[in-house]
């Protein structure tokens, strides 16, 4: 101590290209290039604002808390969704060893001019999963003289889920998203387990109908959602956990749930996966027509199609599997 | 032309509050506009706890205990009345959000947990670990989407209007396409938050807290009252005034100048890094204004012999913001940091329940002043404000409306607000820019009208406020798009700041004593004789504002001497 402090703080000039676009002004999005002195200790939002204040006033993007609360500043910095507050830019800079970095608006959302994005669809796929309580009246008192009691293990099934800040980062990454623009989306399913595993809510049966009507079953478990969450709310699993309640509290008349019972039926049963009847399992007698088309492609190619399950050595061993896994869910849920 | 029942602007605590209450059964039209998406809000920022004596750590407290604490936390400035309902009706509402589902932490026997928090006498802070304000603001925010509750969401508002007795509506302009309405209505609930920004980056506040619906209420006639009181933080972030909590000094970081020196023991022998708020401020600001801060103005706190593991372990989420938004290791280096404007304690003036003088207009939150919380908030009794007095305005505004009828308005006023945009956008102008006129106020206001004020200091402040005036006057906006443009939001907030800024200034000109968050350094002795007042600023006829005093409202306790 007492030795004069001097921080060292290093700084580049870098090149930063930014996404721009202004509907009904131009035709399509096209790039702009800002020099600007990056120093340690900046953020991407700083850089940001530093070209909008010194360089171009123009430049369009949300920024609000920028403290990594609010949820307004999700961009893609070299094609990875992050908040632009809580970013760094330094960093980013060493580890791509270059003096450039391109920033676009989120994907999977229409742009309403240059990093800003529209999300109401989103904020409305987000209102049809109910996303709030419902009074549970066996937990919740009627009356505001008293609160409802509730033990830290009841509330750590959902707390983590609670961070999330509606930033719209794993929807910009979602596979599912992308791929059907009907598809709910990982903050939004998020909220629908978060909502149905609280004690206190009584509403998890039109719950977990929305969730299946807008595509619970659709994600395709790639975990990109995990990857970028900047509050490590886990879409994913949550997900995952919807599912198995869906299953556990009987919602069986989905494909989703059909295709995953038929899953663990034929696991327990046979060790494997009786690939070739699915679609009928799924999808009931409309089924049939899928295998057949598959049959006559098959057939076409001098192939025999077979409706059986083959077995496989050592499938007494992926039933013993299964057998422990079914104990240990039995006995309660995995915590994280 | 664009009507509801009851309009509610913004929609933070206080606003969403506000709206659940008033949403009803019958066929009332109730809307929230807010120049965000409601979870945006700055109540999301909160991070401490919200104050209720529910007694579940110490089965001794009582709200008459919450109800002393916050009388004497301010400064005796608060009334006393106001702070009585505020104190007697916090496990409702606290409970109330409970029941609405807000993940509260929980104590061992599944109840709210609650903590200690500065100036208060026994552990009523419920919190949900460190982020109590975004849960609460979520919380409101589904169960206003269970009700249907309709938003606007980015639409600023720009004026409020009245015919002298009654309320008009607003006019508003939609960020997204660029268009400025107007909005006839019966109620009007403000509910803006705070103004913050005022110091601009010296603060602790979303770069939106400018004060747009105190300055708007202002514009429009009606009193703003105790504006020169701002509390600071000792310990924001250097570069961005993002607060590092008391948790570090709690776990023995130390507070050093540019020297190396820990200058604590000049001005706290004894409690060192542990003093109060306001005397640990001042300190840091003392030693900058000595010349023995950093090469930036800041001094800086230092955990670096706290060593790795306990840092790790006991203070991971101060050490990832300071290497998220300062870009330092606290593990390797101490974190520069300068005090930071944090809580806006004046606002619009308003009764118990949230109404102005004017029938119809209501203000709630940190835009409203009641005032409970006088010349210095406690932590944990904002949110509890925000709470009460957003229920309060609404279940009041809802009775309102559904008596009145509305009163008419014409689009003269949606006319003025647009020839001034359109001047705005108009021509190239002088050169100088909105982010120079912001710059040149923070920097005004954090060295002259900041944690140290005297009596030339603030008379420089004012001319020099001015002059930012005609500059503002002379700027033209750049960006010539109609559709979001965030240039012109900046440009719209800046006009509020400068308004706000100069009240404030004005007030801590004429307050001559020291109370709470307003230190005189030419008068450093609290004067109830003198100045056991609310200040009441109304905008004169020359534009410029008009102080007068009004009397604090005592029921209960006498003042005395505020010593912890
Ligand atoms: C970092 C930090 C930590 C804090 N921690 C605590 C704590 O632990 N405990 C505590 O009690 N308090 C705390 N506070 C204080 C507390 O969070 C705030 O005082 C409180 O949340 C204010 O709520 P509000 O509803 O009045 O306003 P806000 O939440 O600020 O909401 C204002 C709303 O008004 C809208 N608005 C503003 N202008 C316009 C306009 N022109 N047109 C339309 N809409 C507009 C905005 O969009 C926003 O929705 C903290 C504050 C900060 C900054
Ligand atoms: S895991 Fe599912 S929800 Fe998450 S990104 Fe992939 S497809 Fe989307
Ligand atoms: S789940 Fe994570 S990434 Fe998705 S919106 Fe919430 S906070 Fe953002
Ligand atoms: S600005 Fe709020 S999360 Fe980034």
């Amino acid at each position: 101590m007492n030795a004069t402090i001097t921080p060292d703080r290093k700084s580049i000039l870098a090149n930063i290209r930014i996404q721009r676009f202004t509907p009904g002004e131009h035709k399509s999005a096209f790039y702009d290039n800002f020099k600007v002195n990056v120093e340690t200790g900046m953020t991407v939002l700083e850089v940001l604002r530093l070209i909008k204040n010194t360089q171009d006033s123009s430049l369009t993007f949300r920024a609000f808390c920028r403290s990594k609360i609010c949820g307004s500043c999700s961009v893609r910095v070299n094609g990875k969704p992050l908040l632009a507050c809580s970013t760094q830019l330094m960093p980013i800079l060493d580890d791509f060893k270059q003096e450039s970095v391109i920033i676009q608006p989120m994907r999977n959302m229409p742009v309403l001019r240059d990093l800003v994005v529209d999300i109401d669809p989103v904020i409305e796929k987000l209102a049809k999963m109910h996303p709030y309580i419902m009074e549970n009246r066996g937990r919740i008192p009627e009356t505001l003289e008293q609160e409802s009691l509730m033990s830290r293990q009841e509330l750590t099934k959902f707390d983590y889920i609670t961070d999330c800040i509606l930033c719209g980062s794993c929807y910009s990454a979602c596979s599912a998203a992308s791929a059907d623009p009907n598809y709910a989306g990982p903050l939004t399913l998020g909220k629908a387990y978060r909502f149905s595993a609280d004690v206190r809510d009584s509403f998890k049966g039109e719950r977990m109908q929305a969730a299946v009507d807008q595509g619970l079953w659709s994600c395709a478990q790639c975990r990109k959602c995990i990857n970028v969450c900047p509050k490590d709310t886990r879409p994913a699993i949550s997900i995952q956990r919807l599912r198995k309640m869906s299953i556990d509290d009987g919602i069986h008349d989905t494909p989703g749930s059909r295709r995953a019972k038929a899953y663990t039926d034929d696991v327990a049963k046979y060790g494997q996966v009786n690939k070739p009847m699915l679609p009928v399992i799924v999808n009931g007698p409309k089924g049939w027509a899928a295998i057949e088309a598959a049959d006559n492609y098959l057939i076409k190619h001098g192939i025999e199609p077979t409706h059986q399950v083959c077995t496989l050595d050592g499938q007494s061993s992926t039933q013993k599997i299964y057998a422990k896994v079914k104990e240990l869910e039995s006995r309660g849920e995995n915590k994280t | 032309m664009l009507t509801y029942d009851i309009l509610i602007i913004g929609s933070g605590g206080a606003g969403l509050y506000a709206a659940l209450e008033s949403r009803s059964e019958e066929e009332l039209r109730v809307g929230v506009l807010t120049k965000i998406y409601p979870t945006r809000s700055h109540t999301g920022a909160a991070q401490g706890g919200v104050n209720a004596a529910l007694a579940n750590l110490d089965s001794t407290d009582t709200w008459q205990d919450h109800w002393f604490d916050t009388v004497k936390g301010s400064d005796y400035l608060a009334d006393q009345d106001a702070a009585e309902i505020m104190t007697r009706e916090a496990p409702m509402v606290v409970r109330e959000m409970e029941h609405w589902g807000c993940p509260f932490s929980r104590t061992d026997e599944g109840k709210i947990a609650q903590r200690p928090f500065g100036g208060a006498s026994k552990p009523r802070a419920c919190y949900s670990a460190d982020k109590v304000g975004h849960v609460m603001l979520h919380t409101l925010y589904e169960q206003g989407i269970r009700h249907g509750v309709n938003f606007l969401n980015e639409w600023q508002v720009l004026s409020l209007m009245h015919d002298g007795t009654r309320c008009q509506g607003v006019t508003a302009i939609n960020t997204q396409t660029g268009r400025v309405h107007t909005i006839n209505a019966k109620a009007v609930i403000l509910a803006t938050g705070g103004h913050g920004r005022i110091y601009w980056t010296r603060t602790s506040n979303a770069f939106g807290n400018t004060g747009d619906g105190t300055a708007m209420a202002y514009r429009a006639g009606l009193p703003i009252k105790d504006m020169e009181f701002i509390q600071f933080h000792p310990t924001g972030l250097r570069r961005t005034g993002i607060l590092m909590s008391e948790g570090a000094r709690g776990e023995g970081a130390y507070l050093l100048n540019g020297l190396g020196e820990r200058f604590m023991s000049r001005y706290a022998p004894d409690k060192m890094e542990l003093g109060p708020r306001d005397l640990v401020s001042r300190s840091c600001e003392t030693e900058v204004r000595e010349g023995r801060g950093g090469p930036e103005g800041e001094v800086f706190l230092d955990m670096t012999h706290l060593g790795k593991e306990r840092i790790l372990e006991k203070l991971p989420q101060i050490r990832e913001l300071c290497i998220e938004f300062e870009g330092v290791d606290p593990i390797e280096e101490p974190v520069p940091i300068k005090p930071t404007a944090h809580y806006s304690m004046g606002g619009i003036h308003t009764d118990i329940n949230g109404q102005t003088e004017i029938e119809g207009i209501y203000a709630a939150g940190e835009a409203g002043c009641v005032s409970v919380h006088g010349a210095n908030r406690l932590g944990g009794n904002s949110l509890l404000d925000i709470l009460v007095f957003g229920k309060r305005a609404g279940k009041h505004a809802l009775e309102y409306a559904r008596g009145a009828s509305f009163t008419p308005v014409s689009t003269e006023q949606e006319e003025r607000d647009t020839q001034m945009i359109n001047t705005m956008m108009d021509g190239k102008g002088s050169g100088i820019t909105i982010a120079d006129i912001r710059h040149a106020m923070g920097n005004l206001m954090a060295e002259k009208v900041g944690v140290y004020r005297n009596a030339s200091d603030l008379e420089s402040a004012i001319s020099k406020l001015a002059d930012l005036q005609e500059q503002f006057k002379q700027m033209r906006i750049q960006d010539k798009t109609k559709a979001f443009n965030t240039e012109l939001v900046s440009a719209l907030e800046l006009k509020n700041m400068l308004d706000l800024a100069e009240v404030v200034t004005a007030g801590a000109l004429e307050r001559k004593e020291s109370r709470g968050a307003h230190t005189r350094e030419d008068h450093l002795e609290r004067d109830d004789k003198n100045w056991l007042a609310h200040t009441m600023a109304t905008q004169g006829a020359d534009g410029r504002p008009k102080l007068e005093f009004s009397p604090v409202t005592i029921t209960e306790f006498e003042p005395k001497a505020r010593t912890y």
